[in-house]
């Protein structure tokens, strides 16, 4: 190895999110104007399992919108879910763009590895 | 084999690590990646990436 790089998600990437809901058996996101309780946010929106409000996804800017009310109206761990899987296929899509060829594999504690092994030993 | 391998954690954090490239030609590789998955929280060199650079610098030294 040379090289690690610890990344914060950002979701910027309208393709990849479909291609989570799908992943993550959702319903497929909605551009639309959402109420979340007391407010509105306008954005891509996904509908999380046991979520009484969407998530809300401002692709060009990466912000992310929400009300779970600390975990009574939804639980942290389904928007984590959502956090990963938007990682895996946004990285793939990515790689696949470059002609790259990636293999995926669930470890043992839950994450998930992507190996991309370079197109023609080039970046 | 030039690799570079993404691991994301169930929390969706993202880890890159680059395999098999010379000096900071691994760097290159991961650039697009990592712009496309977020902001980079941080980032370490390996010694394999140290011993690469050492010894392009002692080949340099070698040839002058």
């Amino acid at each position: 190895m040379s090289h690690i790089v610890q990344i914060q998600t950002q979701v910027r990437d309208a393709t990849a999110v479909d291609a989570a809901c799908s992943r993550l058996g959702l319903p497929p996101p909605v551009q639309r104007t959402a109420k979340l309780f007391s407010s509105t946010a306008t954005g891509l929106t996904v509908q999380l399992p046991e979520w009484t409000y969407p998530v809300v996804f401002d692709v060009a800017t990466g912000d992310v919108k929400f009300d779970n009310y600390n975990g009574r109206w939804g639980q942290q761990q389904e928007l984590d879910r959502f956090l990963q899987a938007y990682a895996c296929e946004k990285a793939k899509i990515e790689a696949r763009k470059k002609g790259h060829t990636v293999s995926e594999q669930t470890l043992a504690d839950g994450s998930i590895k992507l190996t991309i092994q370079v197109a023609g030993g080039a970046a | 084999m030039k690799i570079i391998e993404v691991t994301v954690s169930p929390k969706g954090e993202t880890r890159i690590e680059t395999k098999g490239f010379a000096g900071g030609e691994c760097r290159r590789a991961s650039r697009s990646m990592e712009a496309a998955l977020g902001v980079r929280a941080s980032e370490q060199l390996t010694t394999e990436f140290y011993q690469q650079s050492s010894v392009r610098q002692s080949l340099k030294e070698g040839q002058a």
